[in-house]
């Protein structure tokens, strides 16, 4: 029983800790766009047009 | 202002900065901070790109006017205004409100045109030429 508690707070202290690794990694990454009739955008990462435009900045930063 | 002055003064305005490229209507380059011109071709090249990019994202067509991406590793700004376009590289978390600032700071200079200056006459060459 207590080997079982054991790893159930391993587990959920496992969960925490990656899901605050995602969090930060996602707040760090953004993509935003505005345009001429002063509309903008605000892209979030997992969306397409994220990954496209963070696929072309991230070839600007290696250049 | 030339675009060598206005870049100069941008990378001493602004710490955040790393590497920019401006680049003409037609896209290409009128100059960077770059020393190698193949790398500021490359750094121009991504800029076009990353505005076909969000151009892509609307099927209304309307122009993009700034695109930003900010990444764990860094971060890419590319504006247009008045024709002209500069892009620039950045560091992690920079903040970019003040970098689109400097960018558009540096873009405004380049579109003043230098004022002519005004010849003053003095009163012995006014005399002079009436005579």
């Amino acid at each position: 029983m207590r080997r079982l508690v054991r790893l159930v707070v391993l587990a959920a202290l496992a969960v925490w800790a990656w899901r605050l690794l995602l969090a930060r990694r996602e707040l760090q990454e953004r993509a935003g766009v505005s345009y001429a009739d002063g509309s903008s955008l605000v892209l979030e990462p997992g969306t397409t047009g994220f990954e496209r435009l963070a696929a072309v900045a991230r070839s600007a930063l290696r250049r | 202002m030339d675009v060598a002055q206005a870049l100069s003064e941008l990378t001493e305005l602004s710490s955040q900065v790393e590497r920019a490229v401006v680049l003409d209507a037609d896209g290409s380059v009128l100059g960077s901070t770059l020393d190698d011109g193949a790398a500021a071709e490359r750094l121009a090249e991504a800029a076009r790109e990353l505005l076909a990019a969000a151009s892509e994202l609307r099927t209304s067509g309307d122009e993009v006017t700034r695109a930003e991406v900010e990444l764990s590793e860094g971060a890419f700004f590319v504006l247009r205004e008045g024709g002209r376009t500069i892009a620039a590289t950045t560091g992690p978390k920079p903040t970019a409100g003040l970098v689109a600032y400097d960018l558009r700071t540096c873009l405004h200079g380049l579109g003043e045109a230098e004022k002519p200056k005004r010849k003053r006459t003095t009163r012995k060459a006014k005399e002079e030429a009436a005579d």
